[in-house]
């Protein structure tokens, strides 16, 4: 590059680094503020125009404790598992669909749905849902068993690619009610364990199309040589397809562990004291004299921070050598 | 059988109750083993004193308090969600009695009639009328206890007025002329010019309330069971006439001598730009009072006074649509000729009770509510800013030493506490709109189309035109039979 | 379940398949693989969407109402529906149609012919014909409806409704994202010293929580109390806000929306920039191609797919924009600032749940409409396949 370009990268890449951590530099110091800082007009250097008080740091951390340390807890447990399990079920699906040809009849898949639609429907109604679980797993194997076999129309892996992210079309407002009754039928809710399975459905199909694109990248004759040598799927799948499309792993958990961490609407409802997570402790303090600003900021702070350092450890296998040296080796 | 036990129970947690204060916790107290799960929204307002007096009371009866707390914005979402799918994790809740009519219609909150009347430690009687009669009450029973006492009165400089040779707003008018004299003057001594007015404008915040503040004392004049918002008859709105627009006039208006943001400020800022002395008037519940002696906040300690909503000369003929002057038939509580008609808008913090949770916890549960809002406690904790309790006793005017000690000048003291004891003792307070699924007529319809007209997208005839045309559709869609009914009911109109 | 011969996969990598395998389970699991990789995914999400999407769409079409005794949901077919289009919410959800003028005509008239030679070419060379024109003749109508409607609601004297602020916020919000993300990821992966600082910064802006972000942004955007308040008085523009105009509100809100997800772009293009075989850009190089060039010609067809998927998923995220406009103005300025769930939002607040219900389906008809022609007619292109 020439020096004039160099220079235009800086000016261009710290620009924007001015733009986002400016807002961040405002929480930073809004969290020492006392009220009649922030109200008062805008006061910009700790020591210089304002003194920085701990009060806010000391009401998150002394007061309330416990009441910030269970949904730290929480977030922690639940944004991790989920994030692991969605990208655990995401990039086999997504490695499937770019790599085997499915063609389930669509009168079967129909079937299955109608069985599903039916066990929610009894689960709704008060049946103990093992039981509903059970007939409708029941009825669908019958239904396959006598009726299966005359449907030939089948949808491929586009339909089933579209289908998965079409998932995430439907805004949560419109699904969240029929989550929460699905949860109260097999009494999960205010547990980690209802967050988890939700976020993860929630993140899957993120998972699916973004690691599936990542796949394609990688060149087919390596699986190809390897399956000539014997490999098998699982073992290609794990030994050449996984190493080679780290980063395209790292920058999807990230994402999805973003996307958990701080998921707001569907925790509101899962949860109510045991299992509350911290966003909901960030919306709770705008409350009925405003908002809060010093208690959020400092809720923002302890919430950004184990993100950050994610952040900087995945960021080393986004980087390009490993790939490289992969590709190379 | 069952009524009576349970009528036991609650005489016996009186009776306990009574005793126990100060006497050494004997063992096997009346409540072991029970947990109340209360829910109200995350604090440190109103879950602070729940939380702090939980322990005590444990240690009086026994019975655990469990203090669950949402984001303010979904509490009415979750404590419904709750009872409807019959989850019911909660037992005991405390809300805005304003919500009290879409919980008490389904049969999902206790009726407590009997409790409180067996109840002499809660001196039911000392609770200001409008509470205990309006508040707490739905078709002539009980459901709540009354926490805190919240209302709309408009604050004013003391020190600014003072200088500028004014009183205090009488009339809305008034309201107009004071701000007019204040705005662009330096209020604060920053060397900047400030607001004659803020008032809290932001759409759906608390905007339509402000705006009723206003139009109470236009639309209502003949007490609280008259209602202002819609035809005792027929429940067609007040929202069509002469009266409504002159509120709506006055309303908008307000903006010209308020911030250039104004439209985007809700109480927050509304609250945070008076104690730091950008403005001259705010319309507020009784939080600046508070607020304006909290050091941490305040730049404007004793130099805030209190006065009753603002009234008006004239109010609406409801025959004919029209603007009457005051006189003795048609404003009979009007003082000096002007009808006031304080808004108890939201109607504040009160504790209710689940159904259909087991006796002895509901026992539990409103051995608490009782307790919390006994003298002893109460009384303490309304001077305490952080609680987000204002007063609602009778016993709470008499004496200032817990005002004083908390911070407050004594003629600030006096004046707070005047206006507040002005509007809780005014027989014409206007009730909050409590029909079934009120938040669609106030927080949907009325409040886009306030918002509208503060936009300047419609004009005041188009707004009058949209909130009367939505709410006339939602009472048909709801059935107006029913909705006219439960609206006769909120103001006690029985017939 | 759902068998391997139900899914009729072939059970192998498209590639060579290994035939001597000695192991019978080896074997087994080898057939299987293809259901294995896909149907765990698949099972977990028709277990959380199916039931949530019919009773939803059940919600749509009744009426709640809570009655002694409990609560009541009164059948009332398209009721809900049809308050939207034609009835008190009409002005709301569609906007207020400006006057027809010569110009509106000029401009829909254009919009109208495009569609329509688009239609009639599709007819001419698409085979199977009827099917596939019938396709973009489904497309063209609702596009063209769209269209229509933000040229009308956004001309003068018109108001754009929830619908119309909604798809603004999407378009302006992509665009602008995507260039951003992409100059960004760009320079970010090339050799200079400090790079990873720059990439763990642009990232931060995703971490935050979108209900922190908007209170962030609203005290960054109070011109009393926030940090520019200052500036703003200097220029002389004490007496102004931005939050009193319509398109001051809604600028305010595609600033935030953009701080918040130009990291989204920024991190995928960058894997995927990373991604890239080293070889072939050194092999440009060699044929004495310029950054420029290399860029365009190597680089750019390389992240294509990633390019498209980022972007689609990026739409139907954005359409459900709710948290700035709900926190930094609650969708005023009047409605301007109004995003179709915010809508739906403030309804389910108010115990709508049907009138909530049917706003959420018309965005899901719109996003299904938008996703499903990007796909037919821009990803199925970038990416070789969908």
């Amino acid at each position: 590059m020439t020096p004039a370009g160099v220079l235009l990268t800086y000016v261009v890449l710290g620009g924007w680094a001015l733009v986002v951590l400016f807002p961040l530099y405002w929480i930073l110091t809004t969290s020492f503020k006392l009220p009649v800082h922030v109200y008062d007009g805008p006061v910009f250097i700790p020591y210089v125009d304002f003194t920085p008080s701990g009060d806010a740091w000391r009401y998150i951390f002394v007061d309330l404790r416990n009441d910030t340390l269970r949904p730290y807890v929480n977030t922690v447990v639940v944004a991790l598992t989920s994030s692991v399990l969605a990208l655990g079920l995401g990039t086999t699906a997504g490695y499937g669909l770019l790599r085997f040809r499915y063609e389930p009849r669509l009168g079967v898949v129909g079937m299955f749905l109608g069985s599903l639609a039916l066990a929610a429907v009894a689960i709704t109604m008060g049946v103990p849902w093992q039981i509903a679980v059970a007939a409708a797993l029941g009825l669908f194997i019958l239904a396959r068993q006598t009726l299966g076999r005359r449907f030939v129309r089948a949808v491929g892996n586009d339909d089933i690619s579209f289908w998965m992210i079409s998932q995430r079309i439907l805004p949560p407002v419109a699904v969240v009610i029929p989550i929460y009754v699905m949860f109260q039928r097999v009494g999960l809710l205010d547990t980690r364990l209802a967050v988890i399975i939700t976020y993860t459905a929630v993140n899957l199909p993120i998972v699916v199309w973004l690691m599936r694109d990542y796949f394609r990248n990688i060149s087919i004759e390596l699986e190809e040589s390897a399956a000539i040598d014997g490999a098998s799927p699982y073992r290609i799948f794990r030994s050449i397809v996984l190493p080679l499309s780290t980063p395209g792993l790292a920058a999807t958990f990230l994402l999805v562990l973003v996307f958990a961490w701080n998921e707001y609407l569907l925790a509101l409802f899962l949860t109510s004291a045991n299992a509350q997570t911290l966003p909901l402790l960030i919306a709770a303090q705008n409350a009925t004299r405003g908002p809060q600003w010093w208690y959020m900021s400092v809720l923002i702070l302890i919430m950004i921070t184990p993100v950050i350092l994610m952040a900087i450890a995945l960021e080393r296998y986004i980087a390009k050598g490993l790939l490289v040296g992969a590709l190379k080796g | 059988m069952k009524r009576h036990v349970r009528l036991v129970l609650a005489l016996l947690g009186v009776l306990v109750l009574g005793s126990a204060a100060g006497t050494p916790a004997a063992p096997g107290k009346q409540f072991d083993g029970v947990t109340v799960n209360v829910l109200t929204f995350t604090g440190p307002q109103i879950a602070e004193p729940l939380q702090r007096r939980g322990p005590e009371f444990t240690k009086l009866t026994g019975a655990k308090i469990n203090v669950v707390t949402v984001p303010f914005s979904d509490l009415y979402q979750k404590i419904l969600t709750d009872m409807v799918t019959r989850t019911n994790s909660f037992q005991a809740f405390v809300f805005a009695p304003q919500w009290m009519v879409d919980y008490v219609t389904p049969g999902y909150l206790e009726d407590i009639t009997d409790r409180v009347k067996g109840d002499a430690a809660l001196q039911w009687n000392d609770i200001a009328p409008f509470f205990r009669d309006f508040s707490a009450s739905y078709a002539g029973r009980i459901y709540t206890i009354p926490l805190d006492g919240d209302f709309q009165m408009v604050y004013y400089r003391t020190d600014q007025l003072a200088r500028a040779g004014l009183k205090p707003p009488q009339t809305w008018d008034d309201y107009l002329k004071v701000a007019a004299a204040l705005h662009k003057k330096d209020l604060n001594g920053d060397g900047r010019a400030d607001f004659g007015s803020c008032i809290a404008k932001k759409r759906n915040a608390q905007s339509y309330w402000m705006v009723w503040s206003v139009a109470g004392a236009y639309l209502q004049s003949k007490g609280t069971s008259q209602g202002s918002f819609f035809d005792l008859d027929t429940l067609k709105p007040l929202t069509n006439n002469a009266a409504f627009a002159e509120a709506l006039r006055i309303y908008v208006d307000t903006g010209k001598y308020g911030p250039p943001d104004e439209l985007n400020w809700d109480v927050g800022d509304s609250r945070s730009g008076f104690v730091t002395g950008r403005c001259g008037l705010s319309i507020d519940w009784g939080d600046i009072g508070t607020l304006a002696i909290d050091p941490k906040s305040s730049k404007v300690k004793n130099k805030v006074g209190a006065v009753i909503l603002p009234g008006s000369r004239r109010v609406l003929d409801r025959a004919t649509g029209g603007l009457v002057a005051c006189n003795s038939t048609t404003c009979p509580y009007a003082t000096g000729g002007v009808n006031h008609a304080p808004f108890a808008a939201f109607g504040g913090w009160s504790g209710a009770i689940n159904k259909a949770a087991p006796d002895r916890v509901k026992a539990a549960a409103y051995a608490f509510l009782s307790y919390m809002s006994q003298r002893k406690q109460a009384n303490v904790d309304v001077t305490i800013g952080i609680t987000g309790f204002n007063p609602y006793r009778t016993s709470q005017f008499k004496g200032l030493d817990n005002w004083v000690k908390a911070g407050m000048s004594a003629s600030a003291a006096k004046n707070y506490l005047g206006a507040i004891e002005a509007s809780l003792n005014s027989p014409n307070m206007v009730l909050d709109l409590r029909v079934p699924q009120n938040q669609r007529y106030q927080q949907v319809v009325l409040d886009t189309a306030i918002a509208k007209l503060l936009a300047k997208q419609i004009t005041i005839q188009q707004a009058m035109k949209e909130i009367t045309d939505g709410w006339e559709a939602t009472t048909n869609e709801l059935g107006r039979d029913a909705q006219l009914q439960a609206y006769r009911s909120t103001l006690g109109v029985k017939r | 379940m759902l068998t391997e011969r139900d899914l009729g996969g072939t059970g192998s990598p498209n590639g060579p398949v290994p035939l001597s395998l000695p192991q019978a389970l080896t074997r087994w699991a080898g057939r299987q693989a293809g259901s294995l990789f896909l149907l765990p995914a698949v099972l977990l999400l028709m277990l959380m969407s199916i039931f949530p999407l019919l009773l939803s769409v059940y919600l749509s079409l009744v009426r709640f109402q809570l009655v002694p005794g409990g609560f009541k949901l009164i059948f009332v077919g398209l009721a809900n529906y049809r308050k939207l289009v034609a009835g008190i919410e009409r002005e709301h959800f569609l906007g207020l149609l400006a006057d027809l003028t010569p110009l509106i005509w000029g401009m829909g008239g254009a919009v109208t012919a495009v569609l329509l030679v688009f239609v009639i070419r599709g007819a001419a060379r698409m085979r199977p014909a009827v099917p596939r024109t019938a396709g973009r003749l489904v497309f063209a109508v609702i596009a063209g409806a769209l269209t229509w409607l933000a040229i009308r609601t956004l001309a003068p004297g018109g108001r754009p409704g929830t619908v119309i602020t909604t798809i603004l916020y999407v378009f302006v919000g992509i665009a602008v994202q995507y260039w951003l993300g992409l100059i960004l990821a760009y320079l970010a992966a090339q050799q200079i010293p400090g790079r990873r600082f720059f990439r763990v910064v642009y990232l931060l802006p995703m971490m935050i929580t979108p209900v922190g972000i908007a209170y962030t942004f609203r005290i960054m955007a109070d011109l009393g109390k926030g940090p520019f308040a200052p500036l703003w008085r200097a220029v002389g523009l004490a007496e102004v806000s931005w939050a009193g105009h319509a398109w001051g509100a809604r600028i305010v809100v595609m600033i935030g929306d953009i701080w918040q997800w130009t990291p989204f772009m920024f991190i995928v293009l960058l894997a995927a920039l990373e991604a890239q075989p080293q070889e072939l850009l050194e092999a440009a190089m060699m044929d004495g191609a310029g950054r420029w060039q290399t860029f365009w010609k190597v680089t750019w067809p390389q992240i294509l797919p990633v390019t498209s998927t980022v972007i689609l998923i990026r739409m139907i995220e954005a359409f459900k924009i709710i948290d700035l406009p709900n926190v930094l103005t609650n969708g005023g300025p009047g409605t301007a600032t109004e995003s179709l769930t915010l809508h739906a939002f403030i309804a389910w607040r108010t115990l709508d749940i049907g009138g909530s219900a049917a706003v959420a389906y018309s965005l899901l008809f719109l996003v299904t409409f938008m996703a499903l022609s990007y796909i037919s007619l821009v990803h199925r292109r970038l990416a070789g396949a969908v």
